[in-house]
């Protein structure tokens, strides 16, 4: 809290002050203006007879018929009006300009309409929406639109009219079976719906509710007055809520990267405070604003503040887990941009992608952001939803933490390294040399979470791959991430010479393997009680009886291990390429691929 | 003069060393490879509606009704199939097993107001764009009924194109590319003074013959060029999507006053608060309330660009020439600035 009062104190406090109250008038001044960013985009020739245009897209020209035809013709003006007729030329920009025109003069039409008209009359056609599950993503890839037996019952039965070309006649003749539609809404409330609508319209430029979502069930809509619906909510809803503490989070890693810089961080660590308070002291006051900055856009987008906050704490941890480790990592404000930038594209992908699925995937819970359109949506979040989304994030918070506090000492906080070694001094401080047994037991557990939302990252990208080629990628990349989860601890203690003997490396890969196996299988088990069980999750977190893939996960890891600690630091990559393939190898034919 | 060439050079082979605008120019050019694909999913949140018109996916719709022959040839209209079907739980069966985008039933269509139950898909993304498939033939369906109610809609008969595309492509997509790398600029130009303020190297340089007007000037340079050329590869990469951009040229010189005009004011910042995330900080503001405020003179920036760029006969050089005077008045003024603030 001091350094954001010295960094934005004295004159500072001036300058920030003018500019805002100049934002403040500015932004007054542009709102009475009225916001279109395409002013005078369009010019309109009109007469004297043509409507009234006060849309600030079009620069109006008034003209006489003869003039007006020639300016046309010359392309000084994009479209002639003259009382209701438009004329236009052939060329895009004239199109273009008719269409716009033809829009904003239609939305007074429909005001005429209905000031001329019983809405019976003008607004003849009420549709309801509703919805209904259908085709699962899974099946998706499998169904064909429409079957074949469909289209074969259909041309059996009578043949296509001429004039219709894209109508085909009842499957079954008889009028008799045909039920009427569901819809029974009394004249006089589908007209005030028709009234509703028409306000709408004309109040279209002032911003609607926040409703993350088109139409509930049952909404009736005309379609002349239809708002189209703003899909993807949950990516609006990212943008919200993510941005602004994406934005805090920089700050917070700036002031770490700027305590490495001026050296200040050499006396913090010379003081009786622990690692572990100084990150926390430094992290409390960003998470401050960041609960500050929920509430305010909860409240602005009148959702449950309570809710939001809870579905998003998880987010705010994970977020300055991931901004602590960039901080830790590296000392230099181009660094920094560049790695908040990397970071802030992969987070965002993590979030926004599963969350695309709502309603079609139960994957789709591993982001808080479903929760959050669950909750807009006013749909009830049970505890295990909950957990799904939340406690990987938490998880990795307080490995992050234990990580943090255990690497903050001069040698890794000032030393200039490429960023795999760096992991590797990571891991080296991180693990208690003394208890290395414990240490791999540990580590095995705690990367977990970290494996865990990799590896549903890796399956929601993939879900848009052809079946065969994601499954490859799925199974590839998984397993890749698992055998460095669970050999990375015991290769760097026999690099940094913690184990000498070939039993020992041995001894700490079976222990790191028999505990990430056990863990994965507790997150299997509570994850599986939402997520459906899809050839993916097969694949990935293959559940057989639980012998066999234990003896492979031990086998694997004692392959990369064993490897590694005989090739040398250099060649661990080949190492891992061997463990995975072997594990790659067994989780394919898990799926039934090789039968 | 060959020191201060030597200089500028100097500073673009730093940028090029630079990873984070490397990554972004990337970022940039991946994106501008696939602007005509990336700009109709961008569109959706634009205008929701501008799926109906870009997208040409051909729904199966099934339909169920006694008398659903003019909604059918509506759908045909725009190349939907209308598969008719005697009851709903049989059109729902198929709806369920992926065969039918969406349902409609229609009730009987004798009286003023028709009623229609329109079956979508519960998944987000998809009930959307089915429903926006279905706002155009629901909408000639709907002026058939006012037709026969003896109601007539005025202008639906002119010749047009949709126009949302196009505005949105013009007035918010171009500007936005051609000002970004403005922005970046900027942001470039406090990056490095801050650096070698905090770095102390600043001294160093000031303590060869070198003014400080020339270090300033060719990070600005440097800065500019930069931007440039990434409007540059916008410009071309836009031509090869298929989206034609007019008046290259002064668009080009327009983007170098702007991106120059922007470089010198953060570098007056970065000069007077000497480090890096408070100099950021009121950079970004000072950006946010001079860009709102072009908004009041006509043309903005913005708006001369989109007017530029679709073609617009009423602007051209004599617009653009506003804003040399105005990066006339800046650059004469930067070397009186950076020199009293450099002796602060």
């Amino acid at each position: 809290m001091k350094r954001v009062k010295a960094r934005f104190g004295g004159r500072m406090v001036a300058a920030v002050a003018i500019l805002l109250t100049a934002a403040a008038i500015v932004s007054f001044l542009v709102y009475q203006k009225g916001m279109v960013l395409a002013r005078d985009f369009y010019i309109v020739g009109a007469t004297d007879r043509a409507p009234q245009i006060y849309d600030q897209r079009f620069q109006v020209v008034t003209v006489d018929n003869s003039a007006g035809a020639v300016a046309l013709r010359d392309g000084k003006i994009d479209v002639f009006i003259t009382g209701t007729t438009i004329f236009t030329r052939k060329d895009d920009r004239s199109q273009h300009a008719a269409g716009a025109l033809k829009t904003y003069l239609g939305k007074s039409e429909f005001a005429r309409l209905a000031e001329t008209y019983p809405l019976s009359q003008a607004f003849p056609l009420r549709v309801e929406i509703n919805y209904l599950k259908g085709v699962s993503t899974d099946d998706a890839a499998l169904a064909t639109i429409p079957s074949a037996a469909m289209v074969d019952r259909v041309s059996a039965d009578t043949a296509l009219p001429a004039a219709e070309p894209e109508f085909i006649p009842p499957v079954t003749g008889s009028a008799a079976v045909i039920q009427p539609p569901l819809v029974s809404t009394a004249n006089s409330k589908s007209d005030e719906a028709v009234r509703q609508q028409l306000i709408e319209v004309q109040n279209a430029r002032f911003i609607p509710e926040f409703r993350a979502e088109f139409a509930p069930d049952m909404e009736l809509i005309v379609p002349s007055l239809m708002t189209p619906p703003m899909p993807l909510a949950q990516v609006l809803l990212a943008f919200a809520y993510i941005l602004p503490i994406f934005f805090i989070s920089i700050f917070f890693t700036s002031s770490f990267i700027e305590e490495k810089m001026g050296r200040r961080i050499n006396v913090l660590l010379s003081t009786p405070v622990t690692p572990l308070q100084v990150i926390c002291g430094k992290m409390l006051p960003y998470i401050a604003y960041s609960l500050l900055a929920v509430t305010v856009i909860t409240l602005f987008l009148r959702g449950n503040v309570l809710l939001a906050l809870a579905i998003f704490l998880p987010v705010m941890l994970f977020i300055f887990s991931i901004y602590l480790g960039v901080a830790l990592q590296y000392r230099t404000f181009k660094d920094q941009t560049f790695f908040s930038l990397v970071a802030v594209t992969l987070i965002t992908g993590y979030l926004v992608f599963p969350a695309m699925f709502v309603g079609i995937n139960d994957l789709s819970y591993i982001s808080p952001l479903t929760l959050a359109v669950q909750m807009y949506r006013g749909v009830d979040i049970t505890p295990v939803q909950y957990m799904l989304s939340a406690a990987p994030m938490l998880l990795v918070f307080v490995l992050a933490l234990t990580a943090g506090s255990r690497v903050f000492n001069e040698e890794y906080l000032m030393s200039f390294r490429p960023i795999q070694k760096k992991i590797r001094d990571a891991i080296y401080f991180a693990m208690d040399r003394r208890h290395l047994a414990a240490s791999a037991a540990i580590f095995a557990l705690l990367f977990i979470p970290v494996v865990f939302m990799l590896e549903m990252g890796i399956i929601v990208f993939s879900i848009s791959l052809p079946p065969a080629l994601a499954l490859g990628v799925v199974v590839f990349l998984c397993v890749v991430i698992e055998e460095a989860a669970k050999s990375i601890m015991v290769c760097v203690a026999a690099e940094r010479g913690l184990v000498t003997r070939l039993k020992d490396v041995a001894l700490l890969a079976v222990i790191s393997a028999a505990f990430f196996f056990l863990g994965e299988k507790i997150l299997l088990f509570l994850s599986l009680k939402v997520i459906s069980e899809s050839i993916f999750t097969s694949a990935v977190f293959a559940s057989s009886a639980l012998w066999i893939p234990l003896l492979v996960h031990a086998a694997c890891t004692l392959t990369v291990c064993l490897l590694a600690f005989r090739l040398g630091e250099k060649r661990y990559p080949l190492a891992l390429l061997a463990g995975s393939v072997i594990h790659g190898l067994y989780n394919i034919s898990l799926v039934g691929v090789f039968s | 003069m060959n020191g201060f060439f030597s200089m500028v050079w100097r500073e673009i082979k730093l940028l090029r060393k630079e990873k984070t605008i490397m990554f972004a120019i990337l970022i940039q050019f991946f994106i501008a490879s696939f602007s005509s694909i990336i700009l109709t999913g961008i569109m959706v949140y634009y205008d929701p509606g501008s799926m109906g018109h870009n997208a040409s996916t051909r729904l199966n719709v099934g339909v169920v009704g006694n008398d659903v022959r003019q909604f059918s040839i509506c759908l045909g209209e725009r190349r939907h199939h209308a598969l008719h079907y005697t009851d709903m739980e049989s059109a729902e069966s198929d709806f369920k097993a992926g065969r039918l985008d969406a349902i409609v039933s229609i009730s009987d269509i004798q009286s003023d107001t028709v009623n229609m139950k329109l079956v979508l898909p519960e998944m987000d993304a998809q009930a959307t764009l089915v429903l926006m498939l279905l706002k155009e033939p629901l909408e000639r369906y709907e002026n058939y009924l006012r037709t026969r109610n003896g109601v007539t809609l005025r202008y639906q008969d002119v010749r047009s194109k949709p126009f949302t595309t196009y505005e949105f492509l013009y007035t918010i997509i171009i500007p936005l590319l051609i000002f970004f790398p403005a922005f970046i600029a900027g942001s470039m130009v406090i990056d490095s003074i801050s650096e070698e303020i905090e770095n102390k190297t600043l001294d160093t340089l000031l303590s060869t013959p070198v003014s400080i007007n020339w270090v300033t000037g060719a990070k600005i340079i440097a800065s500019v060029a930069v931007g440039v050329f990434q409007c540059m590869l916008w410009v071309i990469l836009l031509i090869f999507n298929g989206f034609y951009v007019q008046n290259g040229f002064l668009i080009l010189m327009l983007s170098a006053m702007v991106t120059a005009i922007i470089a010198m004011i953060a570098l007056a910042i970065s000069m007077f608060f000497r480090d890096r995330e408070r100099s950021q900080f009121i950079y970004s503001l000072v950006i946010l309330v001079l860009f709102s405020l072009t908004y009041l003179v006509s043309p903005s920036p913005f708006s001369l660009v989109a007017r530029l760029a679709s073609g617009d006969p009423s602007v051209g050089f004599l617009h653009v020439a506003v804003y040399v005077v105005v990066f006339a008045v800046t650059a004469a003024m930067t070397p009186i600035v950076t020199r009293k603030l450099s002796r602060a």
